[in-house]
């Protein structure tokens, strides 16, 4: 009652101005994460079904009960069919309760990209709300919007704050791996400091806290029992801290770190609003799917549930036991439904077949004798006679046969058919979605899906643990860069090359440098960002900038920065061979232009031993290694680099005779074409030095 | 902090601002998703945002047929009701204007052969026991019969008030304020002058109009009948945060001294009724404003003892009477109330402490219970437990059921704007104020 007294005098003072504002909203329809891979390889994932209606109805009808009038949705991947359910929905009717609700599309592959991008847009004008596609909630913001507005009105610089929710130390719908550290100063509600801790990483699971933010504070808070629902209210001026810092890519782990670490810089403070009451959560990953399924079906979320029937033409009635059902259900007569489940309109049911906890789609076929414990079943599938499916996710129109076993975690993806009598194993990922490095129709694999079944094994790009996503939700990597709409240069393969390159070369170059998970990440990210400028063909100056910056932020080392540059400058030119380039021509364009950022990164121009230079060259060699045709192209770089005066001959020489470039057959091989231009090197030497003696001689 | 949360909250208010701009579609739509979303809850509220959309979907219909007009009406208040089919005084609404535009539409047909016959009528205040007047007479003895053979209330039955007698003595209870013998059925008469090409959608329009008025004065009016009921130094419990049973105790409380013990309705309704208890502004958006500016019975010296609902009947035996508000009421004389209703009226069976129920009549439903577990609503788990609590959540089913069904027969006597009843009389109020044809809709 206190802080609310204070603040509503205020409140009536500027009475005028807030009611003229309406509040706008930004929806990321994308988080930019792989955690629902399969399923989002087909479909949006704020658009997966959870109780039955697609995720982002819950979001909008968060905003709506908050009283949201401008809404800005982000699509990210697949965003025709985000935008085509949108158009078609109830949120586009002249009833729709916000007055306008626009669908940006952008290139975007991160939450900073969006925000950036929203910035340059100068769409936004006043407070406004960022959320996640993915949030449920039945806060009513009207409290912490109150608090945001009084504290803003006091002070210019606090520009954000977050609504997080409390829960115990355990609980299901928190992030088990990952659990977030805020530090809070209860008295002004400001957070100082945010980490993320990783429970799988032995090396994070310190907290860094300054000194300072302890001696300077009477009361602090640190708490790690929050759920981050990650609803923001902020200011405008977040959209240019976001330009400003233009290499942050993630909301939390990077421009909240950021932004408290640089406090002394800018002087921007970001609070905190902890809920005791009312539900707020996010659907981060398949594990926070299965928690926030049962939050919704026991009610936790109302009025968000089933039988509130968001979606028109749903019709759920609550049954005793948390049973919500539909109209037009065809249940046997000696089937059992167990509690909290859920079935959709159109669905049968067969004879003795025992349903629990279980959410049905509409239109479900479910056989005699099945037993479905945990399952989610998403509309029209199909479950033959005698299966069990257990904690599993099986989408549309999937067919699983008679008398198959589908284990816990495993997740079946749209319209993939299991043959009769397979065994899906634990947390075993089935898709038929076309891949991506082939582009015709996938085959399938009989040995996964059984005779006559389709579809075949998802392998992701990290190797993730099922339901979830372990110890990789905090590399970084996969939060913020691995992106599933990317299509064949994507990103992900980018990195996961980079990622395959820094394994083998960890093992001939053990000596060199310490492989830690820092260092992987700024490799990753400089590449990435590298990479794309070459792309777009954005001038070196630039490339430059950023990379410093980069290099600035992670710490790296020069042979990091060098690792990064290869990588992503290999990666270019391989791909404009691709496109029919002459290896020579890919070489020089790419070198000739970006030259600087080459040079730049080496530091032994003037000295007698070149390590530097060595050191390119050798990863060079490394990253060639794996492309096709790499032995030409190994020659046309080193010949530019020559030409262009980057690397001196000493270094040519230096590196062939250095035993890691012929330490294996791979490398041998790749450098054999070189051979000759060596050896042309060694000789004008000789020719250069023989001239010299002749003149040394002639003078004498 | 009205001028915040006004424009920022969508609920009543907001709906009834927008409904005059608005095209009708659009209106329809959006209290439409305020019930699901349960931005308009109350029974109250529900039944002033129905009546209130129902009197624009008919005034933008440009059609003087009654059955186009019925069909409009029907197929809009199914979309309502299907919205939140336990706000039962949704469908009421709707059964009434349903009611009205059929009568208006039979008058004009009898109007046409018989004018004289209907002019003659010289106390037509039922709405339809009209038409046979010995029906209605044999209906009242045989409700005036009931009432002395059950007698429920030896201190009410002295002086008993049923809607009969109120109707066949009239002078009395002509004080109150727009008593609704004169509000609900007399509009049609004045469609005399206007001939067979009466325009039939203004005159549904006034009928609407008169159920509005019903709606913002029925507390007041019920409210009337207090001091028939509450007699100096009685010892009376009520429960939840009802403005009628506010208003109806303020009403005594201005002549008479008593004894208040209220049940505070934990999970769901406690932090409302300590407000009402100690006088603090509720904070409800969904109250109007003249009635947050209520004064706490406290204020008017009378004592107010809160209790958990737990010591509900250990308190039983020395209360004299037990008043409480309810949800809606159903044809069978049950009633569907706050979640702790039918404890107190069990424990008042035990005791046998006269019930006394306060209900508006637009919350009489024509629904019989058949099935009455689907008319009870399950509201937020974590005001039952705390949603902290990660192990129990996870292992344990928590239920919070927002509303209790209360059988007949724990219910002694109903007061409404009509009077007192019997529960068991109340099916004679549904067939006055619903046509046979409108029960489902």
């Amino acid at each position: 009652m206190g802080p609310k007294k204070g603040g509503a005098p205020k409140q009536r003072g500027n009475a005028t101005e807030t009611v003229e504002e309406t509040l706008q909203a930004v929806v990321l329809a994308d988080t930019f994460e792989t955690r629902f891979e399969p399923f989002t390889l087909e479909r949006p994932r704020c658009l997966l079904p959870l109780a039955n209606t697609p995720l982002i109805e819950y979001t909008l009808e968060f905003l709506a009960n908050a009283g949201v009038e401008d809404v800005f949705l982000y699509g990210g991947a697949h965003s025709d069919q985000l935008e085509r359910y949108i158009n078609a929905s109830k949120w586009r009717a002249p009833s729709s309760p916000f007055k306008q609700l626009t669908f940006l599309k952008s290139t975007s592959t991160s939450v900073g990209d969006v925000m950036r991008d929203l910035d340059g847009k100068h769409l936004i004008t006043g407070d406004f709300i960022v959320v996640s596609g993915d949030v449920i909630s039945n806060l009513p913001i009207e409290g912490a919007l109150a608090k945001h507005r009084a504290r803003r009105e006091a002070d210019k610089n606090a520009i954000m704050t977050m609504i997080l929710r409390e829960a115990g130390r355990n609980h299901r719908t928190k992030a088990s791996s990952v659990s977030p550290v805020f530090v809070i100063d209860p008295t002004k509600d400001r957070c100082l400091h945010y980490e993320e801790i990783d429970q799988h990483n032995p090396d994070s699971t310190r907290l860094n806290i300054e000194a300072e933010l302890i001696t300077s504070h009477q009361e602090i808070d640190l708490r790690q029992d929050l759920i981050d629902c990650n609803i923001d209210i902020c200011t405008p001026d977040v959209l240019s801290l976001w330009s400003d810092s233009f290499d942050y890519q993630a909301p939390r782990k990077q421009f909240l770190f950021g932004v408290l670490k640089d406090y002394e810089l800018n002087g921007k403070t970001i609070h905190t609003h902890i809920i005791k009451d009312h539900y707020a959560a996010r659907v981060r990953n398949l594990k926070a799917y299965d928690a926030v399924s049962k939050d919704i079906i026991s009610r936790w979320t109302y009025p968000l549930c089933p039988d509130t029937n968001l979606l028109p033409g749903h019709n759920y009635e609550l049954r005793k036991g948390s049973l919500y059902q539909e109209q037009g259900v065809t249940l046997a007569r000696s089937c059992v439904i167990g509690r909290r489940t859920v079935i959709g309109q159109g669905t049968s049911i067969g004879d003795k077949t025992t349903v629990k906890d279980t959410v049905l789609g509409r239109d479900c076929k479910i056989g005699k004798n099945v037993t479905l414990e945990g399952a989610y079943i998403w509309d029209g599938a199909v479950i033959g006679d005698g299966t069990t499916v257990k904690q599993a996710i099986v989408a549309d129109r999937a067919v699983v046969g008679k008398n198959c076993t589908v284990e816990a975690g495993a997740l079946i993806s749209f319209g993939v058919e299991i043959a009769d009598g397979v065994n899906v194993s634990e947390g075993l990922r089935i898709t038929k979605a076309p891949r991506e490095e082939d582009d015709g129709v996938p085959t399938s694999e009989p040995e996964v899906v059984g005779e006559g079944g389709t579809g075949y094994e998802y392998v992701p790009y990290e190797d993730e643990d099922e339901d979830d996503t372990a110890s990789n939700a905090s590399s970084g990597l996969v939060y913020n860069m691995a992106h599933l709409s990317l299509s064949s240069d994507s990103i992900s393969t980018l990195s996961s090359e980079i990622s395959d390159f820094g394994g083998s070369r960890s093992g001939s170059f053990s000596t060199t440098m310490s492989d830690d998970e820092e260092s992987d990440h700024f490799v990753h990210d400089a590449a990435a960002s590298v990479y794309d400028s070459l792309r777009d063909a954005v001038t070196s100056d630039v490339v430059q900038l950023e990379l410093v910056s980069l290099r600035m932020t992670a710490n790296a080392s020069d042979h990091q920065v060098r690792r990064a540059v290869v990588s992503a400058f290999m990666k270019r030119v391989a791909q404009l061979m691709e496109g029919g380039k002459g290896a020579g021509d890919a070489v020089r364009e790419i070198f000739g232009k970006y030259r600087e950022i080459v040079e730049r990164s080496l530091f032994d121009r003037e000295r007698e031993a070149k390590p530097d230079q060595v050191d390119l060259l050798l990863l060079i060699q490394q990253d060639l290694v794996h492309r096709s045709r790499g032995d030409t192209v190994l020659l046309f770089t080193a010949k530019e680099l020559y030409d262009l005066e980057i690397i001196d001959e000493e270094a040519y020489e230096q590196w062939w005779d250095d035993e890691r470039s012929s330490s294996t057959e791979e490398m041998r091989q790749v450098r054999s074409q070189t051979q000759q231009f060596v050896d042309w090197l060694a000789n004008a030497e000789e020719e250069e030095s023989s001239e010299e003696e002749e003149s040394e001689e002639d003078d004498e | 902090m009205p001028s915040t949360s006004g424009p920022l909250t969508p609920g009543l208010a907001s709906f009834l601002k927008t409904l005059k701009t608005n095209p009708i579609d659009t209106s329809i739509d959006n209290l439409i998703s305020l019930l699901k979303r349960r931005q308009i809850r109350h029974s109250r509220s529900c039944a002033t945002a129905t009546a209130y959309l129902l009197r624009s979907v008919i005034s933008a219909s440009r059609t003087n047929d009654a059955n186009k007009l019925i069909e409009r009406v029907q197929y809009v208040g199914r979309r309502l009701m299907a919205a939140q089919p336990r706000e039962m005084v949704v469908g009421n609404i709707v059964r009434r204007v349903l009611g009205l535009i059929r009568d208006e539409a039979e008058d004009d047909r009898e109007g046409d052969f018989n004018l004289s016959e209907a002019g003659s009528e010289s106390q037509p205040q039922t709405p339809r026991g009209l038409d046979d007047p010995t029906d209605a007479l044999s209906a009242r003895h045989e409700g005036s019969d009931r009432g002395a053979s059950r007698n429920p209330l030896p201190a009410l039955t002295a002086a008993p008030i049923s809607m009969f007698s109120l109707l066949s003595h009239p002078e009395p209870e002509n004080s109150l304020p727009g008593t609704p013998v004169s509000a609900s059925p007399s509009g049609r008469w004045l469609g005399f002058g206007h001939g067979p090409s009466k325009d039939i959608r203004a005159e549904v329009l006034d009928g609407i109009g008169e159920i509005i008025d019903e709606l913002g004065q029925v507390d007041d009016q019920i409210a009337a009948y207090a001091l028939d009921h509450i007699h100096s130094n009685e010892i009376i419990l009520t429960h939840t945060s009802s403005t009628t049973v506010q208003k109806f105790l303020l009403k005594a409380a201005a002549k008479r001294k008593f004894t208040v013990i209220h049940a505070e309705s934990y999970p769901n309704n406690h932090e409302a009724t300590h407000a009402t208890v100690s006088g603090a502004n509720p904070h409800d958006d969904e109250l109007l404003s003249t009635e947050s500016f209520q004064k706490p019975l406290i204020a008017l010296g009378i004592t107010v003892i809160l209790i958990p609902d737990s010591a509900v009947f250990a308190l039983m035996s020395r209360v004299n009477k037990v008043i409480l508000g309810t949800h809606s009421v159903l044809a069978n004389g049950g009633l569907v109330a706050a979640a702790g209703t039918r404890v107190i009226a069990r424990a008042a069976k035990v005791h046998q402490t006269p019930v006394v129920v306060v209900s508006g009549v637009y919350k009489l439903s024509p629904v019989y219970p058949f099935d009455f577990d689907s008319l009870i609503e399950y509201g937020d788990a974590s005001k039952v437990i705390s949603y902290e609590d990660g192990d129990l959540v996870d292992q344990i089913d928590v239920q919070n059921p927002l509303y209790d069904y209360v059988p007949a027969e724990l219910i002694d006597l109903y007061i409404t704007n009509l009077g007192g009843h019997a529960p068991s009389y109340l099916y004679r109020i549904v067939s006055d104020h619903y046509r046979k044809e409108d029960i489902s809709v």
